[in-house]
C-alpha cells in the first residue's frame, strides 16, 4: 500500500500542502478531485517521491520514510510506482514506439506491448514522431509507457483532458482491469463524471487540506459546503 | 584567360593556399568542437566557477573585431613578450579562441535550458542518469545545437580570410598574389568564390535541413 501521513509541502514560502492523510490502495481507483491550485498535481508529486515534502511520512508496502529526509536515502520507488504527467513528456526525439520501448531496456515483452498498442487504439499512429499527433493520441501513449512498465502504483495527472468519450471508455475500461489485476491507481481528474464512474474511493481537495474522503456518494450528497459549491459551479459550466 | 584557365595555370599555388587554409580550417574546427564541448559542459555543470567566467570571456570577446585581434596578438603582443610566432599559428590560435568560446556558448545554454521534464520522465520510467544522459539528453541536445553549430563552423571557415592580412598563406592571399600577376580580380575572385560556395552550401544546407527537422520537435511536444 501506498500511503502519505501528514504531507506537507511549501514552496517559495507558500504552504501547498497542509497536513494530507491520503492510502492508495493495491486494487482501488482512488480519484482526487478539486479546484485549481488545491495542491493535486503537488500530492502526486510528493506521493510519487518525485518531490520530497517537508514533514509527514511516506509508507510504500514496506519501506517507510519519515521526512524531511535525504533525497540519497531514498530508495528510488519508480517505476514501481509510474506517474503519468499532465503534460506527458514523451521523448521528441523518438518514435512513439521507442518511447514505449526505451524504458525497457531490452527487456520486451512484445506480446504485452502489441496488447497495449491494441487496447488503447494505437496502431494507426505509433511509429510515428509526437509532434506528428494530436494531443489526445499522445496521451494514450505516455499512458502506455507507463503500463508497460508493470507499475504497482499509477498515478495519473488529468490524462484524459484531451480524450473524447470513446477514447475515454477505452482507458475506463483499462483501468478497472489493472485495478482487477491488484494496481493501485490514484487519478487527478476534473472529470467528475469520470472520477464517479472509475473511483472506489474519492478524495476532495481544497487549498492544500483533505475536506472530504469517501465513496461516489460525495459526489451526489456531499456534505461539505465547499464541495456543494464546487459541484454547482463544475454542473453549470459542463 | 577563363576562371578555369586560372585555376589550371596557377594550381600549384591555389592548391597550396587550399591547404593552408584547410589546415587552419581543421584546427579551428576540431579545436572548437572539442574544447569548446568540454568547455559548456563544465560550464553548465559548475556555473559559478567555470560557466560564469566563460560567459565574461565570450562577451568581451563578441565584442572586439577579429581583426583587431589577430593583429593585436601579432604585432603589438609579440613586440611586448618580445617573440616572433609564425601567423598561421597566431590565426589559428585567435581563431580557435572564437570558436571555443562560441561552442560553448551552445553547449552550455543548451544544457541549461534543457527541458527538465524530459529528465524527470525518464526518472519515473526507470532509467538512470547515465541512460538519461546517452538516450534523452544527448541526442535531443545534439539535434538542437547543431544547426547553430554548423552554421558557427561555415562562418570561421569564413573568418580564415582575415588570416591573410597576418601574412598568412591562405588561399585568399594566394588570390591576391594571382591577381596581382596577372590583374583579372573579376576571374580570380570569381574562382575563389566558387571554392567558398562549394564547401559553404552544402554546410548551410545541412545546417537548414537539421533545424527544420528537429528543433520543431522539441518545441511541438
Amino acid at each position: 500500500m501506498l500511503i502519505g501521513k501528514k504531507i506537507t509541502k511549501k514552496y517559495r514560502g507558500v504552504e501547498i500542502l497542509k497536513g494530507i492523510d491520503i492510502k492508495v490502495e493495491p486494487g482501488k481507483i482512488t480519484s482526487l478531485i478539486g479546484p485549481s491550485g488545491s495542491g493535486k498535481t503537488t500530492l502526486l508529486r510528493v506521493l510519487s517521491m518525485l518531490e520530497l515534502p517537508d514533514t509527514g511520512s511516506i509508507f510504500l508496502d514496506s519501506e517507510k520514510y519519515n521526512f524531511p529526509v535525504q533525497p540519497n536515502e531514498i530508495i528510488p520507488p519508480w517505476p514501481r510506482v509510474s506517474v503519468v504527467f499532465q503534460q506527458l513528456f514523451l521523448w521528441p526525439h523518438l518514435t512513439l514506439r521507442q518511447n514505449i520501448l526505451l524504458p525497457l531496456k531490452g527487456v520486451k515483452d512484445e506480446q504485452h506491448i502489441n496488447e497495449l498498442i491494441k487496447i488503447l487504439q494505437m496502431e494507426e499512429f505509433i511509429n510515428r514522431y509526437p509532434n506528428q499527433v494530436s494531443l489526445g493520441q499522445r496521451q494514450r501513449v505516455a499512458l502506455a509507457r507507463a503500463l508497460a512498465l508493470n507499475p504497482e502504483y499509477l498515478l495519473l495527472d488529468e490524462i484524459t483532458s484531451a480524450l473524447d468519450v470513446e477514447q475515454v471508455n477505452i482507458i475506463l475500461n483499462h483501468l478497472q482491469t489493472l485495478k482487477d489485476k491488484g494496481v493501485g491507481i490514484l487519478i487527478v481528474t476534473h472529470l467528475l463524471n469520470f472520477a464517479q464512474r472509475a473511483s472506489d474511493q474519492i478524495v476532495f481537495l481544497d487549498e492544500g487540506r483533505i475536506i472530504e474522503i469517501g465513496g461516489k456518494e460525495i459526489l451526489e450528497k456531499p456534505k461539505h459546503e465547499r464541495i456543494q459549491k464546487f459541484l454547482s459551479i463544475v454542473k453549470a459550466a459542463t | 584567360m577563363s576562371v578555369f584557365d586560372i585555376i589550371i595555370t596557377y594550381r600549384e599555388g591555389l592548391l597550396a593556399g587550399l591547404l593552408v587554409t584547410l589546415k587552419l580550417c581543421l584546427i579551428i574546427w576540431a579545436s572548437g568542437i572539442l574544447i569548446g564541448t568540454l568547455l559548456g559542459y563544465f560550464g553548465a555543470k559548475y556555473r559559478g566557477e567555470i560557466g560564469s567566467p566563460s560567459r565574461v570571456i565570450s562577451f568581451i570577446l563578441s565584442g572586439v573585431p577579429i581583426l583587431i585581434l589577430l593583429f593585436w596578438l601579432h604585432y603589438p603582443l609579440q613586440a611586448i613578450l618580445q617573440i616572433s610566432i609564425n601567423p598561421f599559428f597566431t590565426a589559428a590560435f585567435a581563431l580557435s579562441l572564437l570558436n571555443i568560446f562560441g561552442v560553448a556558448d551552445l553547449v552550455r545554454s543548451a544544457l541549461v535550458n534543457f527541458p527538465t521534464q524530459y529528465n524527470l520522465a525518464a526518472k519515473v520510467c526507470g532509467l538512470s542518469q547515465k541512460e538519461t544522459f546517452l538516450k534523452i539528453e544527448m541526442p535531443i541536445i545534439t539535434r538542437q545545437i547543431m544547426p547553430s553549430l554548423l552554421n558557427l563552423q561555415v562562418t570561421m571557415l569564413q573568418l580564415t580570410l582575415f588570416a591573410s592580412l597576418i601574412s598568412v598563406e591562405e588561399i585568399f592571399r594566394v588570390a591576391q598574389r594571382i591577381n596581382a600577376i596577372i590583374y583579372k580580380p573579376i576571374e580570380v575572385y570569381t574562382a575563389l568564390a566558387i571554392f567558398f560556395l562549394i564547401i559553404c552550401l552544402p554546410l548551410n544546407g545541412i545546417a537548414l535541413w537539421l533545424k527544420n527537422k528537429y528543433t520543431r520537435d522539441i518545441s511541438e511536444n
